[in-house]
């Protein structure tokens, strides 16, 4: 049996986190996020978890790296501005494999910009937070119940793959208040994913010596199993190297157990990567995701009310993108998408990458405000 | 049906609290009901807005569709000037005329209502920060959008034990008014 509850988006995520096993949470308050670290601090304590606001963003990451490395489930919140700070640290988290979610509740950029608007442009900062190589996993909550769904998902993907994993909310998402149907707590507790180790014998042990595309198995530090982590290349024991061959096998596993696993399945687990919305009999599909999904779902309503055949594509999972299926829609849609996001066009851009055409329509905004369903109905006629 | 509700006023005043009530009463009523805040990065005195949507059906987009708002509360002239362009023309407006200064022509195109919910929470309820249960009840009493006695009951979940009472006291007020302004 599903759970109603009234909250707001940070709270929900900051519940999921814990319901979905976390028991560390290191962070900075800034505003739109600092309700998850508000709930963080008043729940975790009665888990036998802990919360603990650092002197500074750098300082929040590096301690729920650190935390992890433990295996304990971890995990921060910030804004973008944190992001960009954090990058550093989420360069170690990726290179050295610690399972990590990053919570960003999005706001007007870039710096401090808008802190108290509604944006989405940090989506390319997710799929690129840091310098290197490596492949980013994003998850976008596109409701008040995705809220509490998508970080559960973050959490068993970090653990299931050995990296970070970004949960992106925005403003409006993580500030309305309003219901939200959760699943019961015995079937988010029957999905928990937990990190693989290794059982041998301790002398064999070397956490990064797995096969290509696939992700380190790294023993939690103290449990009798030597560990050395490092943000320099590595190899199959962790301790430095600069072998030409590792250098390259490092990167292209890195990459690769994000992205190949994702053209394989068109997905990283058994849960849907986007929501599509009356697209099956649609002339004109509006592609948005977020907070202005909510008021695309509304225009697609108005629109069909209006005898204008108008279907949503809703990505959930951002990074790696659901290829696949964008493919299909690029071939079904010509000149018959309309793309609508809260910055310049940073998933746009993805979008024409993906389908290899730039024959759509975008409505874009980037002042803080959102984007209502009436400036998306006049929109779709435009293209009419 | 979907009523759109919208609060105004400046940081600091509590105007979110009344909106989180009215989603909270809704939705206990087995509708749906949204409230989403914008503000400024001021501490204090930046132009906030609340808008609450309530609805027996299902509510995605959670702002107040501009045109469309068929009541609204004003506690601050900053916040008044800057939405009142939301409300639907023939729509509810009430002001606190202390704070709140209407034109001519803005009283040509709405029902406008003056009542001192500052003072009343200030000095007949005897707690400032009871203005926000005031505003909460004006409301309630123009718009008939939810049962009263569960508001009452959603309202007094939401604050401290200890304050229930002037609380109470606040809500009853706030009725009266709003009933003397009605008529």
């Amino acid at each position: 049996m599903a759970r109603e509850v009234i909250s707001t988006g940070n709270e929900l995520a900051a519940k999921a986190a814990i319901e979905a096993g976390a028991r560390f949470f290191g962070g900075y308050p800034i505003t739109p996020s600092s309700e998850v670290m508000h709930v963080a601090s008043d729940l975790l304590p009665a888990v036998g978890g802990v919360a603990i606001q650092m002197e500074d963003e750098i300082a929040g990451i590096s301690s729920a790296i650190g935390a992890s490395a433990t295996g304990v489930k971890s995990f921060t919140a910030t804004s973008g501005p944190g992001i960009s700070l954090k990058a550093e640290q989420i360069g170690l988290a990726f290179i050295a494999e610690i399972p990590l979610v990053i919570i960003n509740v999005m706001r007007g950029g870039p710096s401090t910009g808008l802190p108290t608007r509604v944006s989405q442009a940090d989506i390319g900062q997710a799929q690129y937070p840091t310098h290197g190589d490596y492949a980013s996993i994003t998850l976008c909550a596109g409701s008040l119940s995705e809220c509490y769904t998508q970080t559960v998902r973050a959490f068993n993907l970090a653990e299931k793959y050995m990296t970070p994993v970004f949960m992106l909310l925005d403003e409006t998402i993580g500030h309305m208040h309003g219901k939200a149907d959760l699943p019961d707590i015995e079937a988010i507790e029957a999905s928990i994913v937990d990190r693989e180790k290794f059982h041998g014998d301790p002398a064999d042990y070397k956490p990064y010596d797995v096969p290509m595309n696939k992700p380190a198995i790294l023993n939690p530090m103290f449990e009798g199993y030597k560990y050395h982590v490092t943000g320099l290349h590595h190899g199959t024991e962790g301790f430095p190297t600069e072998d030409a061959q590792q250098c390259e096998f490092n990167i292209e596993r890195l990459v690769g157990k994000i992205n190949t696993i994702h053209l394989e399945n068109n997905g990283l687990d058994d849960l849907p990567d986007y929501e599509e919305v009356d697209l099956d009999d649609a002339d004109i599909c509006i592609i948005a995701y977020g907070s202005i999904a909510l008021g695309a779902y509304e225009a697609v309503k108005k629109l069909r009310s209006e005898g204008i055949k108008a279907g949503l594509f809703r990505p959930i999972m951002l990074w790696p993108s659901p290829i696949k299926r964008l493919e299909e829609l690029g071939r079904q849609f010509e000149n018959r998408i309309m793309i609508t996001e809260l910055n310049m066009g940073q998933y746009s851009r993805e979008i024409e990458r993906v389908i290899k055409r730039n024959d759509f329509t975008t409505l874009l905004k980037a002042n803080g405000r959102p984007i209502a369903p009436a400036e998306m109905v006049a929109k779709v006629k435009e293209m009419m | 049906m979907r009523h759109t509700l919208r609060f105004t006023g400046v940081g600091g005043q509590g105007v979110l609290l009344a909106g989180e009530i009215m989603a909270a009463c809704k939705i206990k009523n087995s509708g749906y009901g949204l409230k989403t805040a914008t503000y400024t990065s001021q501490v204090r005195g930046g132009a906030t807005v609340v808008d609450i949507t309530l609805d027996d059906d299902e509510i995605r987009y959670p702002y107040a569709n501009e045109g469309e708002i068929n009541f609204m509360l004003s506690v601050a002239d900053v916040s008044y000037q800057q939405f009142k362009n939301g409300v639907k023309p023939g729509g509810i407006i009430v002001v606190d005329p202390n704070l709140v200064h209407p034109t001519d022509e803005d009283r040509k195109k709405w029902t406008i209502h003056e009542i001192p919910i500052i003072t009343i929470a200030k000095e007949e309820v005897g707690n400032v920060i009871t203005q926000s249960v005031v505003a909460l009840a004006i409301t309630n009493t123009m718009t008939s959008v939810l049962p009263k006695e569960s508001l009452i009951e959603t309202m007094l979940s939401k604050v401290p034990a200890k304050v229930h009472e002037a609380n109470k006291k606040a809500y009853a007020l706030g009725e009266s008014y709003a009933l003397k302004a009605m008529n």
